[in-house]
């Protein structure tokens, strides 16, 4: 941890004291949005970081609908002599597809329009499409052999969020702030932001179960912010109703709910009248956390001029900094619109346009303020795309079915090695030749940078002890730094 | 920390030493039968600690010192000390203490509890017997006297009376209730209160509550898409089965297999819906024999869990861990539910089959006398009688076809875009338009190519001058359902879509506008959206503005102001720049978009709109046709072409199936159980896998529990029947218990859903047994369970408590007191439209959309063409219906309901969690269904209580709480009252402000500054842990 970034922490947290503080200390403000009186500071479990972590939080930058790896990292020059040709058997093997290509009477490979050029040190190859990504080559680390066992959205992405195909199971961001509780008081431990499409192709649905909290205390659930009047539900105050209107109620309220604390003698009570206290201060603090306003023009041209539009890509990824700033365990960010089943040449670079920038920043603005060696990034979807063609193929025009069997994700910052690529697969991008990481092994390696044993993370409901790993996953340690 | 403070009150102080069930089992099933249980794959080193046999093998009784098990957890070498370091568990010295006393006083094995039918004990006898009010009493009692405990005293009346309305109807008494019972002297006052309520029609609704989330009720199906299904004429059987008093043994028969029963009613059928209830998909692309199972696996488990709380689940993918269940026992049961008529991806348009149609007797009667009808009319029109006519009619037309358009529609034409992805003008005036917002696409439709805008787009057109009498037309989809500008040239026109609502068989539509200086017109009907239209804009100096739509005049309503302001015109544009509230960008497709500085004639609309293109219809040979092109053909022949009276047949026959449609739409159906003639094969799934079949299983029940009667074929039905026979250990201590929870907050068995051995033992089993052979001895009767128990002494305590008791038992497993613990989220809402007014209490029917901010569904849902994925608000009195019946959607639920936990009812749920947090205060505080609550309670205050302050406080304290405030309380909201006056007698705006939330009216009557101040008042009222207590 170096000084400057303790000095720009604790600058922010003063801010979020700042008004109305009075009578509650920091201790006293323990667990509080944890909704746990009873909780230690953190609110996180006993014994938990099970050794000394490497990033102490996390931010999830999920591509809903499964950006193509054909078009982005998996560079496939091989593929220009093969477009338009039936994908061989071989390569094949009969391995089940989705019902909207099942039918198909071929399956011609369509290789990528696009361009492709190595970036930094370890020569990543990436595409035209995600010029600002090549900023950032030498601090990510590319996985080129993710796979996953759902072909199909909904179960596809409660697989990469919970660990399960079916709804059901706590999501990982719950798991953590279960786990290792919040490293502040004055925010939720884990926040959820959902980007608005700017592209053509939206329409993929999402679940608040992909933020849920299963089975696991409901405490745990991210919390959405949201852009607008309202980043957390009814945070503001009605109309007709000043903070100083407002104090005096609270003070009433606070003052009656004191009395009957002493009749009852019910700790509920006292955990009731701190988090109405807490509840008021968030009126504060949540709206300072998502005015950029203030942010310096500088922050905008890193970012790009997006960032000034409430609800972007590029604004949540830079509000997603703001929250680890002042203490957010984990992160969720979804940018929805990544499904390409057909017009991909258009509607990729559209949605690239949107968020190759954002994501880029991102990484560049923790670095700069000396957060990336505590803060890991996660980027990637809920499987990849095929690289034989669904719809019409023409010299320009293609589209691509879903393809769980092999996809590229990439993380950056604490516990990972910078500047990495790890595994490849074969010349059609349909099958892994080395080093595979499966969807339980992401998860594994996640909380391992989070010093947590992915086997010793667990809740015990209906009588099993549950994990987010299920039976499964290995820690990927060629990844580690 | 609670819950191991709670599980040592129960270990405290017991003088009858070790018990084995209670003790011993719950330590060797957490820590040993992973490697050491029943799963056999698994089992390490021979050794079985899930049997009597298997165990004793391991020790010998009376002597631990020479006893393997205990030599191997006591054991000092670390990497021989079981559990193994891989093992993640260790055990406390304090387990191994246990152990080693359980041996050496000789190792006294039990079946687990569970497993064994409860046999009735005796109650007790205590010390204190005149506290006794029924045996639920000395089976409590005798325990507290083991710990030297001693219960509360009765609660005051107000408290009881709140406790047993809240805990029976789900709301609070009003204030005349509470008068009475305060009068009522009599001995049995109090249970003249529980029979009142027991018989209240709210009964069925507070009991139905909790089943809800048992059952995984929802408004949804869940899966991707998330759509809408009905399945709340269900809901209202159950809550009628509640209210009716339906013995338990058949409310549990008729939900699994009211189906199968002989001759079964109608109502039993409904009934069968209880396991339909579970999620459905059909995600384009999925894999439907991957759902049918995720189906059928659910229906066994929730089961399982509901009536047995057997976590049945695991051994989905290999024999159970802890419990006595093999895998094939779990694909046993999973075969009782795979014979139902059902596809693995169904649901897009509603209920999934099989699914049953309700009419009403008057709905019947319509359907049938419009089928008739319509019967009749198809006749007049058959096949036979129109295709001959047809083929002569389209041989003439096909002669007489010159290819081109009559030269006249290029006369005025000063602008034609083809729309083909480009906005070239092909007019021959070179008025190529520009792209100025938005990504537009090609897309190839019935009438050709168009232009796809997905995103609100704008193009400009350039300074076109229409002229005075003028012609607009083109084809047109709308493409999104909030309201947008479809054409506009300022000063001289606008056209646009309003926001687009509801239509029968799931459809959405708008109204299409066009404004001009002076005049404002819009279309009667609302067109479909993604349908496409031709539409033709005709102005002329005489008439003004005429709409045809596909060629047709169409009826219209004059608006009674324009926005369009006469001026020099602008320029034309599709779409707009910028986005408003009340108007976006184009959103869309468009397609030969035509602009003539004259007014077409009504025939030459009609080539337009369809002889246009005709001539590539008429060529395509008849074989060749698609489906689609034949219709097309057919419906321009008989709408146009035919003799008159044919025409008339048509129309005719068109407005009855439209008529149909929407009775159809009008009718209620709700998803039921209904077996294929021949059930699906059933096997064992390797890791739970649909393609990894196994051996080949049929219907049967766990071998662990008593055999499925031999004379009976092994159906749902069998399944029923045999969870309620008396042998059954099971079933109905599940269900006392349950009910337990519902009063007390925590069960006898703390976990409701699982009695296994991984379970928690039961806080006192001899109740547990007595109360689960009562409900039998009493043929389930259900409402007499209840009323048992809320006359017991033990319920009837007061459930304050001291710091040393709270210390002692913070979660109350003995008792000693009532338990204190937040309503429900239903609760919570009904209880502040209730004390306000508000509550609209009827029972039943469709669910309610309450406010709620807006986007809670908009930003994660797909949109447009599916149903459920726009908020559209309640109008009137269905803003003010019980939590309840709030449509439920899974992938977003009631966004303040899921703040006090309320589940996302995609899985069964025996038990919510009861948080506190800062986002609950947000929602009592700051919702607009609170804030109106309070403005509306302090109308009904200021009205009743005059002007006296000091009776305002105390009347509205009461309607609140039930009780009458101290003098302490009351001057704390007496100088609240004064300081808020001041402030809104300062500050006016924001008193109309603060009023104005909520659609209730405003008393005009009463001073809006008074007003204001109560309603915040009342919100601190409302807010207060009491008012959301249960105490």
């Amino acid at each position: 941890m170096n000084w400057k970034r303790e000095v720009q922490l604790l600058e922010t947290r003063r801010q979020f004291f700042g008004r109305g503080a009075k009578g509650l200390s920091a201790a006293a403000l323990a667990g509080l949005l944890n909704g746990d009186a009873a909780a230690v500071p953190t609110g996180g479990l006993p014994g938990v970081p099970h050794y000394a972590a490497k990033a102490k939080r996390v931010i999830w930058l999920h591509q809903s609908g499964g950006p193509s790896q054909l078009d982005l990292f998996d560079y496939k020059p091989q593929l220009k002599k093969f477009h338009g040709s039936e994908l061989p058997g071989s390569i094949r093997m009969g391995q089940r597809i989705t019902g909207m290509t099942s039918g198909q009477a071929s399956f011609p490979c369509a290789s990528s329009i696009f361009k492709f050029e190595q970036a930094g040190k370890a020569g990543i190859w990436m595409s035209e499409l995600i010029p600002h990504h090549k900023k950032i080559a030498d601090e990510i680390c590319v996985i080129k052999s993710v796979h996953t066992d759902a072909i199909n959205h909904d179960p596809a992405i409660t697989f990469i969020q919970s660990g399960s195909q079916q709804p059901g199971r706590p999501s990982i961001g719950s798991w953590v702030s279960y786990g290792l509780g919040s490293e502040t008081q004055e925010l939720p431990a884990f926040v959820v932001l959902l980007s608005q499409q700017n592209s053509v192709n939206a329409d993929q649905p999402l679940f608040s179960r992909l933020w849920g909290a299963g089975f696991l205390p409901s405490r745990y659930q991210g919390v959405r912010l949201r852009s607008g009047k309202d980043p957390v539900l009814y945070l503001a105050d009605p109309a007709g109703i000043e903070r100083e209107g407002r104090r005096e109620m609270l003070d009433a309220l606070q003052a009656l709910n004191k009395m009957r604390e002493e009749a009852y003698h019910d700790p509920e009570i006292d955990t009731r009248i701190q988090q109405y206290e807490m509840a008021y201060k968030m009126q504060a603090s949540v709206p300072e956390l998502t005015d950029l306003s203030k942010e310096p023009a500088s922050t905008f041209a890193l970012y790009g001029e997006d960032a000034r539009k409430p609800g972007t890509y590029a604004a949540n990824c830079l509000l997603a900094r703001r929250l680890v700033e002042r203490g957010v365990r984990f992160v969720q960010l979804y940018h929805k619109g990544w499904d390409q089943h057909n017009n991909l040449p258009r509607d990729l670079a559209l949605q690239c346009k949107a968020s190759d920038q954002g994501a880029a920043a991102l990484v560049l603005d923790l670095k700069q303020r000396g957060m990336l060696d505590d803060t890991l990034v996660v980027w990637g979807g809920e499987f990849g795309r095929t690289v034989y063609c669904q719809g019409r193929l023409t010299e320009t025009d293609y589209g691509r079915d879903h393809h769980p069997r092999n996809f590229c994700m990439w993380m950056a910052g604490g516990g990972v090695k910078r500047g990495f690529q790890l595994g490849e697969t074969d010349d059609y991008s349909y099958n892994i030749v080395s080093d595979p990481v499966h969807i339980h092994d992401i998860q594994a390696t996640l909380l391992h940078c989070l010093g947590v044993d992915h086997t010793k993370l667990t809740y015990k409901f209906q009588g099993r002890w549950f994990r987010l790993t299920d039976v499964h996953g290995n820690v990927v340690r060629p990844l580690l730094a | 920390m609670l819950p191991l403070a709670g599980l040592s009150v129960l270990h405290a102080a017991d003088p009858k030493g070790i018990d084995f069930n209670r003790d011993i089992r719950p330590i060797l099933s957490d820590n040993c039968f992973t490697c050491h249980g029943p799963d056999e794959s698994k089992r390490m080193a021979g050794v079985r600690l899930d049997t009597k046999e298997g165990a004793l093998a391991a020790l010998t009784p009376g002597k631990p010192e020479t006893s393997r098990i205990y030599l191997r957890i006591a054991h000092t070498d670390p990497k021989r000390r079981m559990p193994p370091p891989s093992a993640s568990r260790t055990l406390t010295a304090q387990q191994i203490g246990l152990i080693q006393k359980w041996i050496s006083s000789g190792a006294d094995w039990k079946m687990h509890w569970a497993y064994e039918k409860p046999v009735r004990p005796e109650p007790p006898v205590t010390k204190t017997p005149k506290w006794i009010r029924n045996p639920i009493d000395s089976f409590v009692l005798a325990r507290l006297e083991q710990e030297n405990l001693a219960p509360s005293a009765e609660a005051d009346r107000v408290t009881l009376l709140r406790r047993l309305s809240f805990d029976l109807t789900g709301l609070p008494p009003a204030l005349p209730e509470i008068d009475a019972f305060l009068k009522d002297k009599s001995p049995m006052a109090y249970e003249k209160q529980v029979d009142r309520l027991l018989a209240s029609p709210h009964y069925g609704e507070r009991m139905a509550m909790p089943w809800l989330d048992l059952a995984r009720y929802a408004d949804t199906h869940g899966f991707h898409i998330d759509s809408h299904r009905d399945m709340w004429p269900w809901r209202d059987w159950v809550i009628r089965a509640f209210n009716s008093n339906m013995p338990f043994d058949r409310f549990t028969v008729e939900q699994l297999a009211g189906d199968l029963l002989p001759n079964a009613t109608l109502d039993q059928k409904i009934a069968s819906g209880f396991n339909r209830n579970h999620m459905i998909n059909y995600e384009g692309g999925a894999i439907p024999e991957e759902y049918l199972v995720e189906y059928v696996a659910d229906r066994a488990e929730t089961t399982s869990t509901v009536w047995m709380a057997m976590t049945m689940a695991c051994a989905r993918c290999h024999d159970h861990k802890y419990d006595p269940i093999k895998q094939k026992d779990y694909y046993r049961m999973f075969a009782f539910f795979n014979g139902v008529k059902e596809k693995g991806l169904d649901g897009r348009d509603g209920n999934a089959d099989p699914f049953l149609r309700l009419p009403s007797g008057e709905q019947q009667k319509r359907v049938d006398e419009l089928s008739a009808k319509i019967k009749a009319r198809e006749a007049e029109l058959a096949e036979d009688k129109i295709k001959p006519a047809q083929e002569q009619w389209e041989k003439q037309r096909l002669a007489l076809l010159d290819y081109t358009a009559p030269a006249g529609l290029r006369e005025g034409l000063i602008a034609q875009y083809e729309m083909d992805g480009t906005v070239a003008d092909h007019s021959g005036n070179y008025r190529h338009g520009q792209t100025l917002r938005g990504e537009p696409g090609t897309i190839l439709t019935s009438v050709g190519k168009a232009t796809l805008f997905n995103t609100p787009s704008h193009v400009s057109l350039g300074k076109v001058d229409l002229g005075g009498e003028y012609t607009v037309a083109a084809w047109l989809v709308q493409g999104h359902h909030e309201p947008q500008t479809i054409f506009e040239q300022p000063g001289k026109l606008s056209v646009w879509w309003d926001a687009s609502e509801p239509l029968p068989h799931l459809r959405r539509g708008a109204h299409l506008h066009v404004e001009i200086p002076g005049q404002h017109l819009r279309t009667r009907d609302r067109l479909v959206q993604t349908e496409q239209y031709h539409v033709a804009i005709l102005h002329s100096q005489a008439g003004g503005i005429t709409i045809r739509i596909n060629g047709q005049a169409v009826p219209v309503v004059r608006e009674a102001d324009s926005s369009v302001k006469g001026s020099e015109p602008g320029v034309f544009a599709i779409g707009r720049e910028t986005d408003t509230e009340t108007r976006n960008g184009f959103r869309g497709r468009i397609a030969d978009l035509r602009l003539y500085r004259r007014v077409l004639g009504e025939s030459e609309i009609k080539h337009l709109a369809v002889d246009h293109r005709l001539p590539h219809m008429l060529t395509v040979p008849v074989k060749q046709r698609p489906k689609e092109l034949t219709q097309r053909l057919r419906e321009h022949y008989l709408g146009s072409i035919a003799p008159a009276e044919t025409q008339a047949a048509w129309t005719d026959l068109r407005q009855l199936r439209e008529q149909k449609a929407i009775l159809d739409d009008a009718i209620p159906n709700t998803m039921v159980m209904f077996e294929m003639d021949k059930p699906r094969d059933t096997f064992v799934l390797g890791r739970g896998d649909y393609r990894n079949h196994g051996e080949k299983v049929s219907p049967n029940v766990p071998a662990v529990l008593p055999p499925l009667a031999a004379s009976t074929k092994p159906d749902r039905l069998a399944l029923a029947r045999w969870l309620v026979d008396p042998q059954h250990p099971l079933t109905a201590r599940v269900a006392v218990n349950r009910y337990w929870q519902n009063y007390f907050g925590i069960g006898l068995v703390k976990s409701s859903e699982n009695f296994g051995t991984q379970g928690d033992p039961p806080s006192h089993p001899e109740l547990l047994d007595w109360l689960a052979t009562e409900f039998q001895r009493t043929g389930w009767d259900v409402k007499a369970m209840q009323r048992l128990i809320v006359t017991s002494a033990t319920y009837r305590q007061s459930s304050k408590a001291t710091p040393a008791l709270i210390e002692r038992d913070p979660e109350n497993r003995l008792l000693a007191r009532m338990s204190r613990f937040r309503l429900s989220a239903e609760l919570v809402r009904d209880n502040a439209l209730a004390v306000s007014g508000l509550l609209n209490g009827k029972i039943g029917g469709q669910s309610t959309y309450p406010y709620q901010p807006p986007g809670i569904w908009e930003e994660i849902s797909r949109g447009e063409i599916f149903s459920a994925q726009i908020y559209k608000e309640s109008q009137g009195e269905d803003l003010y219906r019980r939590g309840m019946y709030w449509f439920w959607k899974r992938t977003a639920p009631p966004a303040s309901l899921s703040t006090f936990d309320a589940p996302d009812r995609e899985k069964c749920v025996a038990r919510r969690s009861v948080t506190n947090t800062p986002l609950q205060a947000l929602v009592l505080m700051n919702d607009p269904a609170f804030v109106e609550a309070s403005r509306v309670l302090a109308q009904s205050v200021l009205r009743e209580a005059g002007a006296d302050n000091s009776k305002r406080l105390t009347l509205a304290f009461r309607k609140v709480t039930g009780r009458t405030p101290d003098a302490k309380e009351s001057k704390v909201l007496g100088e609240l009252a004064a300081k808020q006056l001041a402030r809104y007698m300062r500050d006016a705006k924001s008193a109309e402000a603060l009023l104005a939330i909520g659609r209730a009216p405003v008393d005009e009557k009463l001073a809006p500054a008074a007003l204001a101040a109560w309603t915040n008042v009342a919100t601190v009222l409302l807010n207060m842990d009491e008012a959301i207590t249960k105490e």
